[in-house]
């Protein structure tokens, strides 16, 4: 049976927007005559999730991503539509929500910045009406999922990012949470700390069945933690699909990387084959494969030179993302 | 109902031990806050001994009066903001910014979340005045003390009521730090002056916009005259206060509009 864990149906919301014209003279004017306009955030979305699944909700900045999270936490009232998390009416039920969800928000920090990460977990601990001894616990199993313990005693201002956002994410996860929203959680973090963050989500996910429903602008974090991905634009849900298909339907370019044992005397032309880069010994070249099959062009390649290497790949997720956007 | 207060009381107690944690990371400047306060305190009573020596008494007021004036309206604002700071302009900069996200995805009361959020370290100093301030009056017995300290209760919860509301006015206006403050601080200089002092539409004034007078002269006549009548009114106008606070607060929050600052909770 399936176990619904996020129910969004038509949900939008419009903001009301001051609009005044340029300088001085625009501000004196606003003064006493204020235009708005309304501007939609967020326009008739409409999916699901299941307990355990681990979406990818992306979109470029000012698509709705935030806006979207916040109705679904219940820190904004949406203008339309319904929303249930865990059978709950967010903005309605906000308190009884709040002890089932966690939350991160990248650019948001809940730790006290003055105080060591312990004294926030305490006070987590309260928040969430913990019992001590199973706080105690489930703090010391975090602490050792996300390598923190050497960081429990330094205030937050002393740690770096990476650290702060290990530690941000523990604490999100103390009271047990049913689904956890990542709002960019790797943002501005070093490839290091960023892997460290994706093993411990992807842990959580696997030990205690934990849906995750993330944002973010790095591929990355899609690719090596999403089985699926919704995409967001101006508002409107564009793509809602697995990562796998994303990948296949979007996937038709292929770049092609050859070194040669000797060196290129002419010009390499192929037709619908677009030569990135050509240098004595090498050649980068990317094309259509529904234009020109992988084997011909290969088999071309080789023709020309003997060859010492040669690599077939597919553009970045990154890449693909960004298409999509443009469209 | 019993555990629902035991767990918001265990939740505030951690609340305000945190941010006491946090105030006393920096040594220094806890205690030059505490000591500069009492020292700002005692500057301003300056003026009013030295008026005192010349003039004697002003339309009922002599020297003792401005004592106990002086005594609950520094201890109700020490008390009311030492562990409900984050009201007033605070507030207002909280709500124009966006900024009770943090406060919303928590499944606490909100509106005790976020006052309680704050500590201003200074009014320590407020209420060590005010404690002070008192010992000067010369009333000791036990009426007039149990009187002193209720009144002194009262008057942190009026001038926090009121500084909700005036916090809450961001979620209306935008921007209203500026006026929030304002107001909130036209509340506590006036609260500081014999109220025999002002008539007509001023008076009226401190009754009603700006409820100075309960948070100074009435307290002070409740322990003067040791006054039921006035005490009742005293308890009827911090209900008054506090249910318009709720009502603003709450009304303003689903106007509430969030926004993509960057936090950093201290």
């Amino acid at each position: 049976m399936s176990d619904v864990v996020v129910n969004v149906n038509g949900l939008a919301k419009t903001f009301q927007v001051k609009q005044k014209a340029a300088g001085l003279r625009g501000s004196v004017r606003s003064l006493w005559r204020q235009n708005t306009r309304e501007v939609t955030a967020v326009s008739d979305i409409s999916f699901a999730l299941q307990k355990g699944e681990m979406l990818a909700f992306i979109g470029p900045n000012g698509a709705g991503k935030s806006t979207t999270i916040k109705m679904l936490t219940g820190i904004l009232y949406p203008s339309a539509g319904q929303a249930s998390v865990l059978g709950f009416t967010p903005w309605k039920d906000r308190r009884k929500l709040g002890y089932h969800i966690g939350s991160v928000f990248g650019q948001k920090p809940q730790l006290w910045y003055h105080l060591p990460p312990e004294d926030t977990f305490r006070l987590f601990a309260r928040i969430y009406e913990l019992d001590m001894a199973e706080f105690q616990k489930r703090r010391d199993f975090l602490v050792e999922s996300f390598q923190i313990a050497d960081l429990l005693q330094t205030p937050v201002r002393k740690l770096s990012l990476g650290q702060r956002m290990k530690c941000e994410i523990a604490a999100s996860l103390l009271h047990r949470p049913r689904i956890i929203f990542l709002d960019e959680p790797t943002i501005g973090l070093d490839v290091v700390a960023k892997q460290q963050i994706r093993e411990a989500i992807r842990y959580l996910n696997e030990q205690e069945q934990t849906t995750i429903f993330l944002t973010s602008h790095d591929a990355g974090d899609i690719e090596s933690l999403c089985k699926r991905v919704v995409i967001i634009n101006h508002g409107r849900l564009i793509y809602d699909n697995s990562t796998s298909a994303l990948k296949r339907q979007y996937l038709r370019r292929k770049i092609i990387d050859v070194r040669f044992a000797e060196p290129l005397t002419e010009p390499f032309a192929l037709p619908c084959v677009e030569t990135l880069k050509q240098g004595t010994h090498g050649l980068k070249l990317e094309f259509d494969g529904r234009d020109v099959p992988v084997e011909t062009v290969v088999q071309q390649v080789m023709a020309t030179k003997p060859t010492q290497d040669i690599t077939i790949a597919d553009p970045p997720l990154e890449e693909i993302i960004r298409e999509i956007y443009k469209k | 109902m019993m555990k629902r207060i035991q767990a918001e009381l265990s939740f505030l107690r951690a609340l305000i031990g945190v941010n006491l944690a946090s105030a006393m990371e920096y040594r220094a400047s806890f205690i030059s806050q505490i000591v500069g306060m009492f020292i700002n305190n005692g500057i301003y009573f300056v003026f009013w001994i030295i008026f005192f020596n010349q003039f004697g008494t002003v339309r009922g007021y002599n020297m003792d009066e401005i004592f106990l004036l002086f005594a609950i309206v520094t201890l109700g604002y020490g008390l009311g903001f030492m562990f409900a700071g984050n009201t007033r302009q605070y507030m207002a900069y909280l709500v124009a910014q966006g900024r009770l996200d943090y406060y919303l995805v928590f499944p606490r009361n909100l509106l005790l979340h976020v006052i309680f959020s704050k500590m201003i370290v200074s009014t320590v100093g407020d209420v060590a005045f005010g404690l002070i301030a008192y010992s000067f009056t010369g009333r000791f017995t036990l009426v007039e003390m149990g009187l002193f300290l209720l009144t002194a209760v009262f008057a942190a919860i009026i001038f926090v009521g009121y500084s909700v509301i005036t916090g809450s006015l961001a979620f209306y206006m935008g921007n209203a730090q500026y006026a929030s403050q304002q107001v909130t601080n036209a509340m506590l200089t006036f609260s500081l002056y014999p109220n025999s002092l002002f008539s007509g539409a001023s008076r009226m004034m401190l009754y009603t916009v700006i409820p100075a007078a309960f948070v100074g002269a009435v307290p002070v006549d409740i322990v003067r005259y040791h006054d039921g009548r006035l005490l009742l009114l005293l308890a009827g106008t911090a209900v008054l206060i506090w249910l318009l606070a709720l009502a603003l607060f709450y009304y303003g929050l689903r106007r509430y509009e969030s926004g993509s600052a960057i936090n950093v909770n201290v």
